[in-house]
């Protein structure tokens, strides 16, 4: 399903990662743990093509992570980045917003569904209408969360998606990324989130460490 | 006839400049040598071109006309990619494109459409339209270009954010495009609108100080602010997207190579 074979990553002529491999199954939950500037979040953004791989091979599904694959790669893997980025001027507008892009016009959610998510991570139907400026840290984060969750994707990258949730938000999001269909990778310091995963890897030295559950 | 402004009345205008000059001393900007060196060359430029003109215009063959043209497309183009910070060896071509073509494409319609001078390559209309949408556009491409660009790179997040959700990278620009576009337009939309009221505009003042009819300036002066808005819009689209194949790489991440 997922697949880092050899790989080396840099970062601003600073290596991050040299030669790390790591095979995800369907349905594996791993989270990647390690100081901060280890290259966690680095080797999340190199799977979707947004940093470039110094070397080694990316699979996703089987295709090799390439110019030619690489938006491909991207339509079919819901990214949560650490800092929640909404990219529009009000809620209703930042959730829709992948659904404006030619690959998921035709997924375009409907109002109930878009009710039925902010229902599920306790947010108010009213927060819709309001710019994405005014409203806080735990609900950007949880916005980006139901944008992701609103496309359908099967593969989940998650960097810190709880770091600004409450714990009641938190067990909702946890529910909704551990299903068994999704295959989920995602850094986190939060002991129950690493409890929940399946496998526990570290980055130490620039390598990577299995470090089991 | 105009008035004849003569060698010591224009130094007159020149002692005009020690006012902002001892404004400048009096803020300590530091931008008094700068102030002065420009001035100079203002001066140096106009009298060649005053000279050089006046050769052309005696001269009025098309292709010497022409050749002044792309000496003044080539030079705008470079001076655009100074400007806007972007490395002028690698868009130098692809920026031509978009310059020369709508400069040419408008300036074409209004010459051989609008005003038909006999012959149709008239240097004293060719050369001075040209001039005057080449030297708007050259404004408003710095403008366009310049905050695209850093537009993006300041707000990287956000422009992989469009990436990662899926957009192409036409999709994932267009944002950064809108705001460059309005930034290029803006100013010329607000000139327009307060034209004949708050400023008259440079070339209909020199028409009617030349003793050409008021009305017949007026004309002009509105068919050649048409011109420079349609070549400014289309300039400032067309360099955009025709940089985009050579300022991001096959993953679409902006590279960092093209800045100076």
């Amino acid at each position: 399903m997922l697949e880092f074979n050899d790989i080396t990553l840099q970062v601003h002529q600073q290596l991050l990662l040299e030669q790390v491999s790591l095979q995800m199954a369907t349905g594996d939950k791993v989270v990647i743990c390690g100081p901060s500037g280890s290259g966690k979040s680095s080797l999340l953004k190199a799977t979707v093509g947004a940093l470039p791989l110094s070397g080694g091979k990316v699979r996703v599904e089987g295709k090799e992570l390439s110019a030619q694959t690489v938006a491909e790669i991207r339509a079919g893997i819901a990214f949560i980045g650490q800092e929640p980025e909404l990219c529009a001027e009000r809620v209703h507008e930042a959730l829709l917003l992948p659904f404006k892009f030619k690959t998921h016009r035709h997924n375009t959610p409907n109002k109930y569904q878009i009710l039925e998510y902010l229902e599920r991570l306790q947010l108010p139907e009213a927060i819709l209408n309001k710019p994405c400026n005014r409203i806080s840290g735990g609900e950007k984060q949880r916005i980006v969360i139901i944008r992701a969750l609103l496309l359908g994707k099967s593969i989940f990258l998650a960097d810190e998606v709880t770091s600004a949730l409450d714990p009641e938000s938190r067990a909702t999001v946890m529910t909704e990324l551990f299903r068994p269909e999704i295959t989920l990778l995602s850094v986190s310091h939060d002991p129950e989130w690493i409890c929940a995963c399946s496998r526990l890897v570290e980055f130490s030295n620039h390598q990577l460490v299995e470090a089991g559950k | 006839m105009t008035a004849e402004l003569t060698i010591p009345a224009l130094l007159s205008m020149y002692a005009l400049m020690l006012v902002p000059l001892a404004i400048f001393f009096y803020l300590q900007l530091g931008i008094i040598r700068e102030t002065l060196i420009s001035i100079v060359r203002m001066t140096v430029q106009l009298v060649l071109v005053g000279l050089y003109l006046k050769y052309i215009f005696q001269l009025n063959n098309p292709l010497v006309s022409l050749l002044w043209v792309v000496v003044m497309l080539v030079v705008a183009n470079i001076s655009i990619l100074n400007k806007a910070g972007l490395k002028a060896g690698l868009f130098f071509w692809r920026s031509m494109i978009g310059i020369a073509g709508s400069t040419l494409f408008v300036s074409g319609w209004f010459i051989l459409v609008a005003i038909r001078p006999e012959p149709f390559y008239d240097a004293r209309y060719m050369v001075p339209i040209v001039g005057m949408i080449l030297g708007n556009c050259l404004r408003s491409n710095v403008l366009s270009l310049e905050r695209f660009y850093s537009g993006i790179r300041e707000n990287e997040q956000a422009f992989m954010t469009h990436l990662m959700l899926g957009a192409t990278l036409r999709e994932a620009t267009r944002p950064f495009l809108r705001t460059a576009v309005k930034a290029a337009v803006n100013p010329s939309v607000a000139t327009m609108a307060t034209m004949g009221i708050v400023s008259l505009p440079g070339m209909m003042t020199g028409q009617i100080l030349g003793g050409e009819m008021p009305m017949n300036a007026i004309k002009y002066q509105i068919g050649i602010m048409i011109c420079i808005f349609v070549a400014m819009v289309t300039a400032a689209l067309v360099n955009i997207l025709l940089s985009l194949s050579i300022a991001f790489d096959d993953h679409q991440r902006l590279k960092q190579d093209i800045f100076q």
